[in-house]
């Protein structure tokens, strides 16, 4: 392959569209509230503070940002391998089983993949009303375990990963279908898995509003919807308005994407080649 | 009712329910189109049964710390125990609110809500009218334009004022030291000030209008006698955003964001605040409790900003207008009435809980007995040189207009003069015209909504 210098600078120019917002919150989240006002947005200030600045967003309000912290984690973790899961069984019923109805409910849940989450959102809270569910973790993690887009993607996957003459020798060997998806199925699907427990932890992750629709309690906040009421705290003006919480805010922002960060670097081996899946017919 | 040809507002309104409004102006379903109960008073002797009676009640408020004022009413109210939950402020509170309220369930007894929001919630038929549980007695306790921002036009009284914010001037006193200015008594003396500062030192701009903060123009055109938002009964609704007095207004601001001598950026943004610190503003056009604000914000500048009152359109009649500040309501949904009722009226004017909000959160009061007590106007922050700056605004707020009005749709208004009056102020282009744009742009969207608009 050549090297092609206008791709290049093109490519640079994407990674520092990319780069510069993340680097701007790093050298904010360094400063004091006074600092952010009144030195250059893009370096350190003299008096870098990083650690005075964790120290105080992680105590503010008897510590409310680390149980934020933790919400976020409970219900991104629940709902990505709850969702994973649940993909995984129904994409690999879908490709590897023949019923009645088949092609008209795989278009259904395809169909589904085009209703975006936040249009449900106010659907949803009235259902769960009804049922008691709102101001609960329960209303996060239920809606969050379906996706369609991971069924999408796992059936594919496992069109090709798992073969028809892998499954039929287990039978033979008199396996039940069950033991099969576990033992067999699974474990050849596992690439695949990883990239919907990705998409699925990211979605949740950054999931807002229905969280803020869902909750009234700030202790079962998730980061998001936390940290955006700091946001309206810190810059609204009118009563109670404190721009001093604006330097916790920006910590509390950089300390919410680190997870995520090294989730993402942990498992892109897997990712990738789950992404690159059913991208050619073999 | 489907099929009938002659949709009710009231129906129509349910139909269209939360996606079609973005903030549900749907009514509670429940609630029905049942007329308010006739107002008979509760008696002591029920309201003294409910306040021994033990109870749970739930209050949403965004007020850092407002625990002190509750523990005070607890404490003289053993038997009721109130849940404070922070959740939020703006738009996404109410969001949530209205969430809650649209189900039926979930919704919380009692709830902060600010001035210019409560025609959001009467619409509704959200809110419970506090008549019945004493409330008309403590009117003269009240700053008047305060009481009448919570009051309905059949004389409901529908929240209990809080804090306030009516406006006045924070200004430079070395910036304008440096240019032989004084504090402008009237608005023509402003516009010659802004043009005389700009022309001396083009880094430097008399004030910023921004571009995004419809609530500061609401305040702009309280004080110039705008009235541009009128209901009566139930679904008629007079909208005059255009009026004589609004294109007053108009005509003095775009003419000097044409002329470039004033600022027209986003306010409460890193730009807007480090503008604050370096001192591109001489002034800043805010409210009551601007002054706290400020002090956090522009630390750097410690010791040289001073308050005034606004600038006059009449020198003779001064006058200003309110931004910001909230109330306490009652959720009409409640099943404890009596206990929510007399819990918004205790918090805040029970004189020692109202001295409080003053006194930790740094409010602005709605209290006449606080914006005379000399401990509070007798402050002298330094970071205003020393001066008495409660007792600036303090004088203000007896200037601001009882009845000013605010539209039962004010999260569109709000978006529609930004999209409009505020773009062509940012883009200097002709403010008058961008009126009659917002007249019309709400006027479609109050029809399209089932109101009658005259």
């Amino acid at each position: 392959m050549r090297r092609s210098t206008p791709l290049t600078i093109v490519m640079l120019a994407a990674l520092a569209y990319f780069l510069l917002p993340l680097f701007w919150l790093v050298v904010a989240s360094t400063k004091s509230t006074e600092d952010l006002f009144t030195t250059f947005g893009l370096w350190f200030s003299d008096a870098p503070q990083f650690l005075t600045n964790v120290g105080s967003t992680l105590t503010y309000d008897d510590g409310v940002f680390v149980r934020w912290l933790r919400n976020t984690v409970i219900y991104a973790v629940v709902s990505a391998s709850g969702a994973a899961l649940l993909a995984a069984a129904a994409g690999y019923g879908f490709a590897k089983f023949r019923f009645r109805g088949q092609a008209i409910m795989s278009s259904a849940v395809l169909g589904a993949i085009m209703v975006p989450a936040t249009a449900l959102a106010i659907p949803t809270y009235l259902l769960f009303a009804q049922v008691g569910l709102v101001n609960t973790p329960w209303a996060i993690i239920l809606p969050s375990l379906v996706s369609p887009f991971g069924f999408y993607l796992m059936r594919v996957y496992a069109q090709d990963a798992v073969p028809d003459s892998l499954l039929e020798a287990a039978r033979l060997d008199g396996a039940g279908e069950v033991r099969i998806f576990f033992q067999i199925g699974l474990r050849l699907l596992a690439p695949g898995l990883v990239t919907v427990v990705l998409f699925t932890l990211v979605a949740t992750w950054n999931n807002y509003f229905l969280p803020l629709i869902m909750l009234n309690d700030p202790n079962l906040y998730p980061v998001t919807v936390g940290l955006a009421a700091w946001s309206a705290q810190a810059a609204g003006g009118g009563s109670g308005g404190n721009s001093d919480i604006l330097a916790l805010l920006l910590t509390g922002s950089t300390l919410s994407v680190l997870p995520l960060m090294a989730a993402f670097l942990l498992l892109q081996r897997y990712w990738q080649s789950g992404l690159a899946a059913g991208s050619v017919k073999q | 009712m489907p099929g009938s040809p002659q949709f009710t507002r009231r129906s129509f309104l349910a139909a269209t329910g939360v996606a079609a409004l973005g903030t549900a102006l749907g009514g509670c379903g429940s609630s029905g189109t049942a007329p308010a109960a006739a107002v008979a008073p509760v008696s002591q002797a029920d309201i003294d049964k409910a306040m021994a009676t033990p109870t749970e009640l739930t209050f949403w408020t965004w007020v850092p710390d407002i625990d002190q004022e509750v523990a005070l009413f607890q404490r003289k109210y053993p038997a009721i125990k109130v849940t404070v939950v922070n959740a939020g402020r703006g738009t996404p509170a109410y969001t949530k609110l209205r969430t809650a309220l649209q189900a039926g369930t979930g919704a919380p007894d009692v709830s902060q809500i600010e001035f210019q929001y409560i025609p959001t919630f009467t619409i509704t038929d959200s809110l419970l009218d506090l008549r019945p549980y004493g409330a008309e007695a403590l009117r003269d306790k009240f700053i008047d334009w305060t009481w009448g921002q919570v009051s309905g036009q059949g004389g409901e009284v529908w929240a209990i004022p809080q804090d306030t914010g009516p406006l006045g001037l924070l200004y430079r006193q070395d910036i304008f030291d440096r240019h032989g200015l004084k504090p402008p008594a009237t608005w023509d003396e402003f516009a010659d000030a802004a043009r005389k500062l700009h022309a001396a030192d083009p880094q430097v701009f008399l004030t910023n209008l921004a571009g995004n903060q419809a609530a500061a123009w609401h305040g702009l055109m309280w004080q110039t006698g705008a009235k541009p938002y009128t209901v009566s009964g139930a679904s008629d609704i007079s909208i005059k955003v255009n009026d004589e007095a609004s294109k007053k207004l108009a005509k003095f601001w775009g003419g000097l964001a044409q002329e470039g001598v004033i600022g027209t950026e986003a306010d409460f943004t890193d730009g807007w605040y480090a503008a604050l610190n370096n001192g591109k503003y001489a002034t800043w056009i805010t409210a009551a409790w601007g002054p706290v604000f400020l002090a956090g914000a522009a630390k750097s500048t410690a010791g040289l900003w001073r308050a005034a009152p606004l600038p006059q359109w009449n020198a003779a009649k001064p006058a200003s207008g309110n931004w910001g500040g909230s109330t306490t309501a009652v959720v009409k949904t409640t099943r404890n009435p009596i206990a929510a009722a007399i819990f918004a009226q205790f918090l805040n004017s029970d004189p020692e809980s109202a001295k409080l909000f003053a006194t930790k959160q740094f409010f602005f009061p709605a209290t006449k007995a606080l914006v005379a007590d000399p401990g509070f106007v007798g402050d002298t922050p330094a970071f205003f040189g020393g001066q008495q700056v409660n007792k600036v605004f303090a004088d203000v707020g007896s200037t601001v207009d009882p009845t000013f009005g605010w539209p039962p749709f004010l999260d569109q208004v709000v978006t529609d003069w930004t999209e409009t009056v505020g773009k062509s102020l940012t883009a200097k282009t002709d403010a008058v015209a961008a009126l009659d744009q917002w007249q019309s742009r709400i006027t479609t969207f109050a029809q399209g909504q089932g109101f009658t608009v005259r």
